[in-house]
Order: C-alpha cells, then structure tokens, then sequence
C-alpha cells in the first residue's frame, strides 16, 4: 500500500511546475516612471534570451515517463534521483493492468483539480467584487435585517428591556436590601477632639476625575489649643478659605492620586497652619481680617413688631376711633377742610368776569377811534 | 348588455352634451392695419398707484424715526434761554385762593414748639431777600400757591432752637441736613434762612455747591498761597452781590475795622460794610472784596450780628473738583478758596464773633457718591445716638482725610417724614388753596401720607398735586 501512495506521491509531482501559476505571479508594472520626457524605447532583441520561454511541458503519458525523466533533470537532488530510479524500479514491476489502472487514477484526479488550478482572474466588470463570496463573514447577511411579521418592534423591546431592569431593581429591594440593615452603625456625634469634618466624592464604583477629591472643614473657634488672637490669625491664614457668616474655614485637595493621599495633605495643613497660628513672631495684627471674599447675604424676614396681636388690633381700633373723633369735631367745628367746597365759596366771591369786561371794552374802543 | 344600461342608453343623447360650440368670431373688418382694442382697457393709474405705494415704503435700519418734514417750524430758542425756563422760579399764582386764617412768620414764629405743625406765609420782604440768595428751587412747588407758604416741621424747630441757641451763647452751629430723596433738606435750609433774615442775621448761602466745583466758572489762582489756593472770581461777585442785597439793612449798620489796601478802591476805616461790599462791581477783585467782606463780620469786638452760612449739595464739595490745575492735576474742592472757606467754618477752624450756624444740606437727587463723607455723616450720627459707631472699611481705598476732617466736629439733623398731624396740616392748606379737590380728613390724610412713603413730603406732593402740575 505504502507503494500505492508513493507513486501516487510522484505522479502528483509531475504537475509541480505548474504553467499556470507562473501566469498568476503579479506582474511588476512595466513603466516605473510616471512621468518621462524621452520616448519609450522597445526591449532589444539580445536582452531578449533572458526573458523565460514559456516552458514546453509535454504531458507524460504514464508514470514510467515521468519517472524516467525525473532521472534525467539535473536540476533535481540526488536523493530525489535515487528515490525516481527505485520507483522506477517498482513501476516496472508491476504488470500493465496494474499500469492502466494507476494512470486512469491519476487522469481522473487531475480532471478533479484542473478547476482549482486554473488562474483567479479579475472580473472585469465587477463593482467592487461585490459578487465574490467574503471568507469573514460568520453569516450571510443577506436579507438578514429585513422584518418578517413575526416580532415586536424594537422599541417594544427597549420597554420589556426596562421591565426587567426594573423587576430586577425590585427583586434587590425586597430580598437583599433588607440584609443591609446589617451593617448600620448607630450615629455617634463628633466629640470634642474630633474638629475637622471630611468629606468624600464616591461615584458608585465608576471612575470619575473628581472621586479624589477631598473637602475638610473645621470652625477656628473649636480649635481649644488656640488662643483668640491665635485663632484670628489662623482665620487670616485661611483666607478666602473663611467663612465669616458660618464662621468655619473650608479647604479642598485633589492635587494627589488618591483620596487617602488627599486626606493625609489636608490634614498636615491643617497641623502646619496651627503651628503657624501659634507663631508669636508676627500675630498679623496690622492686617485686619479680609472678608471681600464673601457676599454677605441677607434674608429679610417680616419683622416681630409688625405680627398683628390682640393688643396691636386694639391700639389700631383707638387710633382709628380717635381719628373719627377729630373728623367728627372737626364737622361740627366748621374746620373741616373741603378743597371743592372751597373753589365753589371762592367763586362766588369774584367779581362778574363779563360786567369786568364790559368795562374795560369802551375803554378799548375809545384808544382805537384815536 | 345589461337591462339598466341598456334602458339609459335610450334616455340618454347618444351625442355628448359638452361639445364645444362653434363660435363665429365676428371682425369688425376682415382685414385691418391697427391693432384691435379690448372693450375695458386696464386701468393704468391704479398700477401705478400700487408700484407708488410700494416704492414708498422704506425699510426702517436706525432705531429713532426720521422726522416727518413740517414738524416744528419757527425760531429755536436762543443760548440760555431753555435754561433760563427751566430755572424759572414762579412764587405766586394769583389763580390759586388766598388761605384764610394762614399767619405770617415772624422772628420768633419757628422757634417757638406750639407752632410745629402749622402752615405759615413767608412776609414779602423775606421773600424778596430770599430770592436774591436763591434759596427757593426750581423744583419746589411755590408756583401752585397764592402766596409762599411753608410747613413748620418738628425738625424746623429743633433746628431753628440750635440756632438761636448758638448765637446765644456767641457759638457756631456746625450742621449737616441730610436725609433721603425730597425729605425736605433744603427747605429746611431754607427755612433756616428765613429765620436768619428775620432776626438780622448776615446770611450767606451757596445754593448749588456744583456750581463751584463742576468747572462751571472761571477760577485762578491766588497769588501768594502754598499750598496755591484758587479763587472763582465770577462766582465771587454773584455771591457778594447777593449778599448785599440780602443783608442791606445789617451791613449799612456795620462799619469796618481794617483797612483793605488790596482793593482796588480805598475803603476808609469806619465806613460802612456796604460800602465795602458795593465795591465789587467788576469780576477782577470781587474775590478780595468777598474776603475783605468776610474779615470785616470776623473782627471781633466789633458787635458782629450772628452770621449764617447755608450750603446746598453737600457731596460736590467734599470730592476732588473738576478744575486743573497748571500742571493738569486735579484740583481738590477744598483747595479752592471759596469752598475751603466754607469746609473751615464747618470743621470749626473760625470762631464766628456773634455766634452764628454753618448749615449744610447732602442732595440725593444730583450728588456723586461720597464714601468718605458718607462715613463721617454715619459715625457723626451714631455718635449722637449713642450707637455703634461704624469704622472704615480696611480694604477701600478712596478714603479722603481732608474730607473726614472737615467734618468731625459737625452735628448731622437726619430729615424724613412728617408727621401724620404736620401732614393734615399741609394738605388742609393745599385744600384752602383750591389745588387739592378733596375733602381733608384722617382718611384722605392717611391715604397721602402712606403713598408718600410714610410722609415724605415731596413724594406726598407728588401724589396729591402733580395732576395739578401745569
């Protein structure tokens, strides 16, 4: 058997130097210039013996051919020619049966292939290949997204998609939100030592720039170690990092990688501007505290005084029955003052506007006769 | 063919009935040259009405219309005289109704406290005189009323008491008025004045202190001063013309103790301080006649009357003036000699011989903000109240010292509302006049005082008169 699929081996061989290939080999441009001023010039025909010929292959018509010529091609190695001379050998032991058979195998395995030999040649009126089957493609995309009646609409999906979000949030409320009760601690309010108050940024697991930051805030007046005039010049310190309505200084870091670096800086800071607070050597006397940081905001609010009371509705009532009683008396005095009342008195007094007129008139006729 | 279709085939024409007619188009000649006319030519006018209309129309690029051509024809009115109407001050309108009953001020009239809340006529001589110091305003509402009549506010007697008081005792009264927007202030000052006139008083007053310091008038330097003061020689003769007019009678009873040889006329020693003051008849020397004039009231020993100074419009001569000096450096009010006069007599720094007041009144309407004066009126304030008194703010720092030392040793007299009784009364006078067409009683009253901010007077005048306004 084993020579069986030796010979089979050689026979396959003889197709090893395959025309057609050669014709496939991607052909390097022949102008390399795209540009030239002189004209081309054909090839000479002396140069021309270095052009390969087409190579004659000359089918062989059996096994023992190809075999015989393989012993001849001294482009081939020694082993080769060895291993060509004993299949040779072995060919020509077998009878001509045996012969027939072997080559009508190898004629209906070359029919076989022959289509997978031949040369891949470009279609020359194809857009953009599209009729060439793609190898990375999982499917076949082909009519893949059209709808066929037979689901809901994506948007109908998106809700269901939201229902079970939301019957999933339900779920975690009901069974295992309660077990967090678990893990509550009592409140215990800050003591007397524990003066600055931290806070921290969490989002939840997901990264966010700010999530570093940490905020300490702490009021000078607890500060007990501090004198008062230590405790103004650490307000001065702080600058516009004072709060002079809440009285309390609020600084922030994000300079470091993490919170807990953040923290520790805050907190050296806070010991460094103590340590500076209690510094004699310049108390900052002559600079007066800076509040023009701040806008002072005021909230006006309906002032005590103005509530009505029971006594207010009663101070009301007299001033009000007081007034009454000096219109009043005023009416039966006289003295009331009516300003209509008055121009109608004052208009009866003048003097009749047209006897006034015709006096003066023939006085006016007098001076034009003259 | 079915039964109906073929039964309609018999009701109806088998012809189809729109078919069009045949019209015969009749010519009036078959044949013809000239262009055949249509029975109703188009009217050409209303085309080319349309194309006028549409072409008229302009497409508006400013924000202020163009005139129409036609508007005001006529003369424009010449320089000055726009002002001179605006600055007009009518005292009397014979077609309001003579007050019945109104009394007359005397000497003694607002210093007495029965008559704070009455309304009181201004004697004609007192009129007049107060003309020529300019102590009425334009703004104020004389020209509604048949006679000047004011009201006798709470805060006119507390001041009129401070003032006699002063002379009393041979002191200076050094006074700021201040108070919101059309409280009073200058009628106060005003007021004041009167008071003044009457007792014979020498009354000098600045009615627009702006007039000094907005480079409104002409100024130059003093020969002979360091640090170089300037003096405003126009303003000068204005002022002691008005000051002559005012104080006739009082300057003829006076006589000078010096002699003034810087004048350019000889002004003997005993004669009278008219004759002084009559010698500023030309511009050039009336600020060395108005200094003379001033030495002259401060001799002592002379039985000098008590003497009062009134400034209207505080703030402008508490900043730094508009004028230059040679070198183009701003000239500081308080360098000019006019108004360092003035800021001397109200940080005390002159003893007035007969006593007297310096009275100052802010101005809300027309006044640049003044920090520092504004501190010291405060502080001063607070001082008098007992309260805390405000401090500097450490990190402003367009403070003025010069300012806040002219006021140290003033008192300020804060003016607000009237009172609800004061206000009665002065409606029932505008009543009396006939400019007020209601009945005055506590409602009315009440009504006016209210709309009028809790009684400011000008704000009350404007809701009850200014439909009145012409």
């Amino acid at each position: 058997m084993a020579s069986t699929v030796n010979s089979l081996r050689l026979c396959l061989r003889t197709t090893r130097k395959l025309q057609c290939l050669r014709v496939a080999q991607l052909q390097p441009p022949r102008c390399r210039r795209t540009l030239s001023t002189t004209p081309i010039r054909w090839a000479d025909k002396d140069n021309a013996e270095d052009e390969v010929d087409e190579e004659q292959i000359k089918p062989y018509n059996d096994l023992g051919e190809a075999l015989r010529d393989f012993q001849r091609d001294r482009s081939l190695t020694e082993e080769d020619r060895k291993g060509a001379a004993r299949d040779l050998r072995a060919w020509e032991a077998l009878t001509l049966a045996e012969r027939d058979a072997i080559t009508t195998r190898i004629k209906s395995i070359k029919a076989a292939t022959a289509p997978l030999k031949r040369p891949a040649t470009k279609k020359k009126n194809s857009f953009w290949n599209e009729e060439e089957h793609d190898t990375d493609l999982i499917t076949n995309e082909v009519g893949e997204d059209d709808f066929e009646e037979d689901d809901i609409v994506s948007l109908a999906h998106g809700k269901l998609e939201e229902h079970r979000e939301h019957r999933e949030y339900a779920r975690l409320a009901v069974w295992e939100m309660p077990l967090l009760s678990k893990f509550a601690k009592k409140f215990e309010p800050p003591t007397e030592d524990e003066v600055l108050r931290f806070r921290y940024t969490s989002y939840m697991g997901e990264f966010h720039p700010a999530d570093r930051k940490v905020v300490v805030e702490f009021c000078p007046t607890d500060l007990k170690t501090l004198t008062e005039a230590q405790q103004l010049k650490l307000k001065k310190l702080a600058g516009s990092r004072y709060n002079p309505e809440k009285d309390i200084v609020r600084m922030s870091c994000e300079r470091y990688e993490h919170q807990a670096q953040n923290k520790r800086y805050l907190g050296d800071l806070v010991d460094k501007m103590m340590v500076m607070a209690k510094d004699p050597t310049d108390m900052f006397e002559d600079i007066p505290l800076d509040t023009r940081h701040h806008t002072f905001k005021r909230k006006p609010k309906f002032p005590v005084e103005w509530r009505m009371s029971e006594e207010r509705r009663a101070e009301l009532e007299a001033q009000r029955k007081k007034a009454f009683l000096l219109d009043e008396s005023k009416r039966m005095n006289g003295t009331l003052i009516d300003g209509v009342r008055s121009i109608q008195e004052a208009v009866l007094t003048l003097p009749d506007p047209i006897a006034s007129l015709q006096a003066a008139a023939p006085r006016k006729r007098a001076r034009s006769t003259r | 063919m079915s039964v109906p279709t073929t039964l309609r085939c018999l009701v109806r024409p088998s012809v189809p009935r729109h078919v069009p007619r045949q019209v015969a188009v009749v010519w009036a000649a078959p044949f013809s040259t000239t262009a055949s006319l249509a029975a109703n030519p188009p009217k050409k006018k209303a085309s080319a009405q349309m194309a006028s209309i549409r072409s008229g129309k302009k497409m508006q690029l400013g924000k202020f219309k163009k005139k129409a051509p036609g508007g005001r024809t006529g003369k424009s009115p010449l320089p000055g005289e726009r002002k001179a109407v605006r600055k007009r001050i009518q005292l009397s309108n014979s077609n309001a109704l003579p007050v019945p009953g109104l009394a007359e001020l005397t000497s003694e009239y607002m210093a007495d406290k029965v008559n704070a809340g009455t309304v009181v006529s201004l004697p004609g001589t007192v009129q007049d005189e107060l003309r020529v110091i300019e102590a009425f305003k334009p703004t104020q509402y004389w020209g509604m009323f048949r006679n000047p009549s004011m009201l006798v506010r709470s805060e006119t007697v507390d001041l009129i008491g401070r003032m006699q008081d002063s002379a009393e005792k041979k002191q200076t009264l050094k006074l700021v008025v201040s108070g919101d927007r059309l409280t009073g202030k200058s009628m106060l000052l005003l007021q004041g004045m009167a008071h003044g006139l009457l007792n014979e008083w020498i009354v000098i007053n600045i009615p627009e202190a702006q007039e000094l310091t907005t480079a409104s008038t002409e100024y130059a330097p003093i020969p002979g001063t360091d640090p170089v003061q300037y003096m405003q020689n126009n303003y000068a003769l204005k002022l002691v013309q008005a000051v002559r007019k005012a104080n006739e009678k009082t300057l003829t009873r006076l006589t000078t103790a010096y002699s003034h040889p810087e004048l350019p006329q000889n002004i003997p020693i005993n004669s009278t301080l008219m004759q002084l003051a009559n010698s500023a008849k030309e511009a050039d020397s009336a600020w060395y006649v108005f200094h003379a004039l001033w030495q002259e009231l401060m001799a002592k020993g002379q039985g000098r009357p008590p003497i009062l100074l009134t400034l209207d419009g505080l703030q402008h001569i508490m900043k730094v003036s508009d004028y230059r000096s040679a070198a183009y450096n701003p000239i500081h009010s308080h360098d000019l000699a006019l108004v360092r006069l003035f800021t001397d007599c109200l940080a005390g720094n002159h003893q007035f011989p007969g006593g007297g007041a310096v009275l100052a009144a802010t101005s809300r309407g027309n006044a640049p903000r003044v920090p520092s004066m504004e501190l010291a009126l405060s502080q001063r304030a607070a001082e008098q109240a007992g309260a805390e008194i405000p401090k500097h703010d450490p990190f402003f720092r367009d403070y003025d010292t010069r300012v806040e030392a002219s006021l140290k040793k003033v008192q300020v007299l804060k003016v607000s509302g009237v009172s609800k009784l004061e206000a009665r009364a002065v409606m029932e006078y505008w009543a009396a006049s006939g400019v007020l067409r209601k009945t005055v009683d506590e409602a009315t009253v009440t009504e006016k005082w209210t709309l009028g901010g809790h009684g400011v007077l000008g704000e009350m005048e404007r809701a009850s008169l200014l439909t009145m306004r012409p």
